[in-house]
């Protein structure tokens, strides 16, 4: 599915879009054209996203014993490429706004970033498109959202929020400024980790935040689904973001400025 | 594990069903799954009426991304 130059977008009514396969996953670029470029233009703009997109995988994948991050855990790294630097910043920003619940540091095996590399990843790629004149567009990073504008006249982007127990099942929809990611094991099994009691656990079975910012908010949504309850006290704590948690009895919890979007529009 | 259909008519899906349902083992409980399935299937029908643009959700893989709801949007180009 990687994009070719002759083509190979989903062309909706009125969304243009693109399902790029990377980093173990597909990252999904939703873009309505109407205040924004020409067709031909977003085909460029969305080839330079996802060569972004692979080359930060080949730098920071775990799963590629040859990539930078790889050899920075074995030791055998000698200088940091910038976007390490850069990521391992993000993740000392996402530590001290959790409290410490998200810790790259303290993850089994050593430095581990992937709690936020998705998000950071989905980020760069949305700023690409919107500095290439795209406005109105959105990338999904496997399931955390980057937004800028809206679908086309008035509004912001609708996401749906999947609901723990069900995957035909939504626990709400949002109406997004900015970006929304979500955390839970539902997916793919156990691997949060609480870095205070050193074991893969989670408190919460799905944990969402909406904020200006997918990295941070990819990192909240990781430390929030860990620490459970008590998480709420740093989310409240960050201006500009917000959360809904669905705990295994079925019971949700918001922040005091978590709106759900009305779902009948 | 969960079987889901999504039928769509045009460009909106019209109904979610669930095949089958037993428990995964992990977070997904049997009480979470008899006590919201129930409620939220009319608000899961609702939602997809109203015209969502993408899921939020619990990283897929690339596999799990054929199942996914994000994924069920996009293949009927909503």
């Amino acid at each position: 599915m990687t994009l070719r130059a002759d083509g190979d977008l989903r062309a909706g009514e009125h969304l243009v879009g693109h399902d790029e396969v990377v980093m173990g996953t597909v990252f999904s670029f939703d873009v309505a054209l109407g205040r924004g470029g020409a067709r031909g233009e977003l085909h460029v703009a969305l080839r330079h996203a996802c060569a972004l997109l692979h080359r930060l995988d080949a730098l920071l994948s775990l799963w590629k014993p040859e990539s930078a991050m790889s050899r920075y855990r074995s030791g055998a790294l000698e200088s940091l490429p910038c976007e390490l630097t850069e990521v391992f910043e993000r993740c000392a920003q996402a530590k001290a706004a959790t409290d410490g619940w998200f810790d790259a540091e303290a993850m089994p095996g050593g430095m581990d970033p992937t709690g936020l590399v998705k998000g950071w990843a989905g980020q760069r790629a949305l700023d690409i498109l919107v500095g290439a004149g795209f406005p109105d567009a959105m990338v999904n990073a496997a399931g955390d959202v980057a937004t800028s504008g809206g679908p086309g006249g008035p509004g912001r982007w609708r996401i749906g929020i999947q609901h723990p127990g069900s995957r035909a099942h939504l626990l709400g929809v949002a109406a997004v400024d900015g970006a929304i990611a979500t955390s839970g094991c539902y997916e793919r099994g156990p691997h949060l980790y609480d870095p205070f009691e050193r074991r893969l656990t989670s408190r919460f079975a799905s944990a969402t935040v909406t904020g200006p910012d997918l990295t941070l908010a990819d990192a909240l949504a990781t430390a929030l689904a860990v620490a459970g309850p008590t998480g709420f006290s740093f989310v409240e704590r960050l201006a500009g973001y917000e959360a809904v948690a669905m705990a295994a009895d079925g019971t949700t919890r918001q922040s005091s400025g978590w709106r759900f979007a009305p779902v009948d529009v | 594990m969960l079987s889901v259909s999504v039928t769509a008519s045009g460009s909106k899906i019209t109904a979610v069903t669930i095949a089958s349902l037993d428990d995964g083992g992990n977070f997904r409980s049997q009480s979470i799954d008899q006590q919201s399935i129930p409620i939220l299937e009319q608000e899961a029908m609702q939602a997809q009426s109203a015209n969502i643009q993408g899921v939020s959700g619990a990283s897929y893989t690339s596999a799990g991304f054929q199942q996914s709801l994000q994924g069920a949007l996009q293949s009927l180009g909503l």
